[in-house]
């Protein structure tokens, strides 16, 4: 099984640069899951290792040798397309059993009759028609065996493509978006399903997503892009917990950690339109101007004057076991605004029993926060152990 | 009183889809079906070109002249042969350029506009220049093979070569249109599905063979079914460069027909290979929906 090493991976189309110096190492039989916004460039890594995309610069090593110039069928991968790419005129079980014919290929065979006498032959195999049927059976798939891609449903084609990939049994497993064309219900049950095809196989899957909630169950380690350079490489608690910029910190989690850029003043913190309350945990040393950074689920909603911060309800969505609330900071009435961009997210479980435009008031534990450098957008520091945070005593 | 059915706004609305179909069906009406049943029936009479309204019901006569007549075999011949050789040359090499121009290269969009010049051109003209090239004594055809130490070559008056040279003219005319649309066809092949037959192990020709081909295989039988017709009913380029000759080695059906009505005058024989050849279109065509027909059972599977 390979372990991957980027070295300072590049990649140009024309002038325009998708991906600049890309350094990773992806472990033997990790989950990594590439994640970022549409056309940040991880598609286009995934097809650099798959050995689709040329490598403009960098070097990829498989297992410590040179791979850049390897042809896909070197390089031994197995690919999961977005749209499935099955092969429309073949049956599920020719689809399945491709790769394997591939595998039994030889130059003469390319002589017309004797291509197909050869495919024929080769399915015919007894160690082909099991390696067939076990995938098949594995995937639920049997019924199905010679309908054509055309007559099934759309998770069952993403099966068909799942077994035509595993069929070879490659040692690294490359998914790019699988489940972004199908319903919200079967992407749910394939993630799960990917999940225990991977504990179950035990290879090494790349995962490419802009779906930050198949990132954070999936992966074992995720690497975050935007603009085609690495953002955050880390575990999904990592992540999630210690952002390391606000791209990541906005980026991950639904709804994002809510960010105030504020005026620091001893222990008093000033936001936006003059709201100034007491922070007495751990900020930013020597800055003035600093982005403060909260989760939804770390904010707690209080009555009127009872929290630190005041607010007025400006959003409830309510999910059943647990309730969003969209407050706009300051007491004033918003009037007839819709925009949710000057809005602080509070997670909470159960109903609060507040509708829209109650006053009401916000507060968190001081420990919680997070701290973003306001010009550059990266954190200062992790919140437990970084010099330029320091506790006010 | 209500106010009548048809401006209460209910059946206006139901016959404007009718309306529209009117125009085309009354256009084919009467410049196609019309003539083609007055062709069918024609052939059933003894019309002469002298009388052309005046023709005398004579039942299956002119067919059992025509198929007692060897110059009918002989066109028949001609006719499949030709029809056969220039659907399968012709589609070939028109589907081989397709996919050499396919992918973008330097030069490829002057390669492509002269490689269209055989369809670009009116047909009539290019035959002429065909005919100067063809020319026994100045043509250019035979100045190469003449340099090649082969001679000169009687293209289009030997009986072993004329049908060749019609062949080829045909085919430098009929292979851009071919490589146009197959061209149109190779853009819709999804490129996802050709890196997964990369990935899964195939080289450039097998991707071709189960990818690329299997997907542009409807439309080649589509473009293959449009040659094939247009080979049954050519007729300028025969007649302008050997006018079926020599002795009727090229008069196909259609050229064989012309002879019939406008040389021997007999309308009423002449409608009988127009009905000939009818049938031969109507045969190819039938197979090519039999053959669609059953790939969308299979593909529904």
């Amino acid at each position: 099984m390979p372990k991957i090493d980027f070295k300072g991976i590049s990649k140009t189309f024309g002038t325009n640069t998708v991906i600049r110096r890309f350094n990773a190492t992806v472990e033997d039989g990790e989950f990594l899951v590439l994640l970022g916004p549409s056309g940040c460039g991880k598609s286009t890594l995934l097809r650099m290792i798959a050995g689709l995309a040329e490598i403009s610069g960098g070097e990829m090593l498989f297992d410590g040798k040179l791979a850049n110039d390897w042809t896909p069928k070197q390089r031994g991968v197995a690919f999961v397309f977005q749209s499935y790419a099955l092969y429309p005129h073949m049956t599920v079980r020719s689809n399945i059993a491709f790769p394997l014919v591939m595998d039994h290929f030889r130059k003469w065979h390319h002589i017309p009759i004797v291509n197909t006498i050869h495919r024929w032959q080769v399915m015919k195999r007894p160690e082909v028609k099991a390696a067939v049927d076990k995938m098949a059976e594995q995937l639920e798939l049997t019924p199905l065996l010679d309908r054509r891609p055309g007559s099934l449903s759309g998770g069952q084609r993403q099966r068909v493509a799942l077994a035509r990939s595993l069929v070879r049994d490659p040692s690294l497993y490359l998914l790019d978006e699988p489940l972004s064309n199908l319903d919200a219900k079967l992407r749910t049950q394939m993630r799960s399903e990917i999940t225990t095809l991977h504990q179950k196989v035990k290879k090494t899957f790349v995962y490419v997503t802009h779906d930050q909630v198949e990132a954070m169950t999936m992966a074992t380690r995720i690497v975050v892009m935007n603009g085609g350079t690495i953002q955050q490489i880390g575990t999904p608690d990592e992540i999630y917990d210690e952002p390391a910029n606000t791209f990541v910190a906005k980026f991950v989690g639904a709804p994002p950690m809510n960010l105030l850029p504020v005026q620091l003043n001893g222990k008093d913190l000033t936001a936006g339109e003059g709201i100034t309350w007491t922070h007495s945990g751990q900020k930013p040393v020597g800055e003035t101007k600093a982005i403060f950074g909260i989760r939804p689920e770390k904010l707690e909603l209080r009555p009127e004057k009872a929290g630190r911060l005041p607010a007025r309800v400006a959003v409830i969505e309510r999910l059943g076991a647990e309730t969003i609330m969209g407050c706009r900071l300051g007491l004033a009435d918003a009037g007839d605004s819709i925009s949710t961009e000057d809005l602080v997210f509070v997670r909470m479980p159960g109903h609060p029993g507040l509708s829209h435009g109650d006053a009401c008031s916000l507060d968190y534990a001081d420990e919680d926060a997070c701290w973003f450098d306001k010009p550059t957008g990266q954190r200062i520091a992790s919140r437990h152990d970084d010099t330029r945070v320091a506790a006010i005593a | 009183m209500t106010s009548p059915l048809l401006f209460r706004g209910r059946l206006l609305p139901r016959l404007v889809p009718y309306a529209f179909v009117a125009v085309p069906l009354a256009y084919m009406t009467l410049f196609v079906f019309g003539p083609l049943i007055q062709q069918v029936w024609m052939s059933f009479t003894d019309t002469r070109l002298m009388n052309p309204t005046a023709g005398d019901y004579i039942g299956l006569e002119n067919y059992q002249d025509l198929f007692s007549d060897s110059q009918f075999y002989t066109s028949l011949n001609i006719t499949i042969v030709y029809t056969i050789l220039t659907v399968v040359i012709g589609v070939l090499v028109g589907t081989i350029s397709a996919v050499a121009l396919d992918r973008p290269f330097k030069g490829r969009a002057i390669l492509r506009t002269v490689m269209l010049f055989g369809w670009a051109v009116p047909s009539v003209a290019a035959t002429l220049v065909w005919l100067w090239i063809f020319n026994g004594q100045s043509g250019v055809a035979s100045d190469i093979t003449e340099a090649l130490g082969l001679g000169r070559v009687p293209w289009l008056t030997s009986v072993d070569w004329a049908l060749t040279s019609i062949m080829f003219v045909t085919i430098w005319q009929v292979a851009p249109f071919v490589m146009l649309v197959m061209m149109a066809a190779l853009q819709s092949v999804p490129e996802e599905v050709r890196e997964a037959a990369r990935i899964d192990g195939a080289d450039a020709l097998n991707v071709f063979r189960n990818v690329t081909l299997p997907c542009i295989m409807p439309t080649m039988q589509v473009v293959a079914l449009l040659v094939a017709v247009w080979s049954i009913r050519r007729f300028e380029v025969i007649y302008l460069l050997t006018g079926g000759g020599p002795i009727g080695s090229t008069s196909t059906l259609v050229v064989q027909l012309r002879l019939t009505a406008f040389e021997d005058f007999e309308l009423g024989l002449a409608s009988a290979y127009g009905v000939v050849g009818l049938i031969l279109a109507l045969l190819v065509a039938s197979i090519h929906f039999l053959v669609e027909r059953r790939r969308a059972l299979v593909m529904l599977k």
